[in-house]
């Protein structure tokens, strides 16, 4: 990986670059080891961010590999990872690397692609101006009038997440917070407050991926992957989804169902449930989120979570370890890398190798991804 | 001079109407869905013929959510200056639909969620030359 932060006299290229070399060096591998990349970037790097693997490889030296270039907004990197799943599983290549690179504006993420009357994302910036955390509040209200969550609830959200980033010398936030401290920070899209909500960073980190004989050749204690979800939303998913102006709710359907379908698939492909897992990273965008995903990812039922986290079950001790990385609220959000960032610890912590934060035992871990317009990815881990 | 003349920020989203302004969406004649705008659609995944026709949306609704944005959003949102937190909402519409706008004619703190609302068109901000730029815009029934 490359480290998250700010990095504005790098680009994407630079930062790719080095998240592949490390990857390289952590497997003892060349880069003409390197059968297959697929690649993902986000908005801000024109021509050659669309095709970033591509930038990116000639860089490296070029050598003829197939490379495919992913963009799924904030699911990219775990939909890279996917993709290149399948390149191995299909028997098609033998080793083939995963990479999200990202670097984003300061602040928040403004609008793409000009003024345009006919995308929804271009109005919604100029009719209502309304943020990403504005379209999480509107969703967080609702569950505090549903399920009687507090302030306090979301402020735990965030030092639990600080508790652990504390622990992880890769996170770029180090600070533990207190309740109080989340409760007195700027109120931003109430009922949010600005420490119960992700900043947006850059960073990268490349995944090699091979096939179980091949990792023989490389270490002895390879990390398997027992399955990968991708999901796209349901017709009357009743989430103010983000980036549009309207929803069509339906009572059935569940909200986040993009995620929904992402984590069912990830289940069914790997055969294992949220009942076995060991820890999960899941995307903190928002202390709404956190508590939102323990329920649509099956960790507790609808209602349940905010007493999840309070009982103190979702830290590292606890039944579902939550975010042991320390999550987006410890590292900020590299849009199209945060998910490979997930993937990273959670093959970290299936090794053993995240000393004060390690999950003792950990044998099965999930990393889960959440994009606007419906996109969601989930891969699970096991050793 | 020419006298300043009110018009739509965006135009094709909501009818001009001063005293019943309507926003503009779109049904369909098979599956019987609403979208807005009209051209964001989203039908039934078994939906037959996917044909659209433009429709007039209730004015009234149910506020289901709500936030107050405490900081000014980037452009091209426009924000007064100084800039004053300002509401947006989420509103259930009769047909089905939740439709997300800014909330006016009501303090922030004041804000609560079942009231009912209906649409206004009010200015979002000025071109250039000073005319108002509207937009629509939830109220509180009184
Ligand atoms: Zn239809």
């Amino acid at each position: 990986m490359h480290p998250w932060g700010k990095f504005p006299r790098k680009s994407f290229v630079d930062l790719g670059v080095e998240a592949i070399i490390n990857a390289l060096n952590d497997a003892g591998m060349q880069w003409t080891d390197i059968q297959a990349m697929v690649s993902g970037c986000f908005i801000w790097d024109g021509v050659g961010g669309l095709l970033s693997g591509h930038s990116i490889a000639a860089v490296m030296g070029e050598t003829g590999i197939p490379i495919t270039n992913v963009f799924n907004v904030c699911a990219t990197a775990t939909s890279t990872f996917r993709a290149a799943y399948q390149t191995v599983a299909s028997g098609e290549q033998d080793i083939c690397l995963a990479l999200g690179t990202d670097i984003s504006p300061a602040g928040f993420l403004p609008i793409v692609g000009g003024e345009n009357p006919e995308d929804c994302d271009y109005l919604r910036w100029k009719m209502l101006g309304i943020t990403n955390p504005g379209y999480w509040a509107l969703e967080c209200r609702q569950r505090m009038e549903r399920y009687g969550t507090t302030e306090v609830d979301l402020a735990r959200a965030k030092v639990a997440c600080s508790k652990n980033g504390a622990l992880n010398p890769n996170a770029l936030y180090r600070k533990v917070y207190t309740v109080d401290e989340v409760l007195n920070s700027p109120m931003v899209a109430d009922p949010l407050r600005l420490l119960m909500i992700c900043a947006t960073r850059d960073g990268a980190v490349a995944t090699i991926l091979c096939s179980a004989e091949i990792a023989k050749r490389f270490t002895s204690k390879p990390v398997m992957i027992a399955g990968v979800g991708l999901g796209s939303a349901l017709y009357g998913d009743p989430t103010a989804r983000l980036g549009l102006l309207a929803a069509p709710p339906k009572t059935d359907v569940p909200m986040l169902s993009e995620s929904y379908m992402s984590s069912q698939m990830a289940y069914r492909t790997s055969g294992i449930g949220p009942e076995e897992m060991d820890l999960v990273e899941l995307p903190d965008n928002s202390s709404w989120h956190y508590l939102q995903y323990l329920e649509t990812l099956g960790f507790c039922g609808p209602g349940e979570a905010e007493q999840l986290l309070a009982s103190g079950e979702t830290e590292l001790a606890g039944k579902i370890p939550v975010n042991p990385s320390g999550g987006m609220a410890c590292f900020g959000e590299a849009v199209s890398a945060q998910g490979l960032l997930q993937i990273h610890e959670v093959v970290k912590q299936l090794r053993g190798e995240c000393g004060e934060r390690q999950v003792q035992g950990a044998k099965v871990g999930m990393a889960q991804t959440y994009g606007m317009l419906g996109n969601s990815a989930a891969a699970v881990f096991k050793v | 001079m020419d006298a300043k003349k009110p018009r739509a920020a965006v135009d094709g989203l909501f009818t001009m109407d001063p005293e019943e302004p309507r926003l503009i969406g779109g049904k369909c004649s098979s599956c019987g869905s609403y979208f807005f705008p009209k051209f964001y659609q989203t039908h039934k995944p078994t939906c037959s013929n996917r044909g659209v026709e433009e429709v007039l949306l209730s004015r009234r609704g149910t506020l289901e959510s709500f936030t107050v944005q405490h900081y000014p959003p980037p452009p091209p949102f426009v924000s007064p200056r100084p800039f004053v937190p300002y509401g947006l909402g989420l509103v259930a519409l009769p047909e089905g639909i939740n439709i997300i706008g800014i909330m006016t004619g009501i303090a922030v703190e004041d804000l609560k969620t079942g009231i009912e609302v209906e649409l206004v068109l009010e200015t979002l901000h000025q071109d250039e030359k000073g005319n108002d730029l509207l937009s629509w815009k939830f109220k509180p029934v009184d």
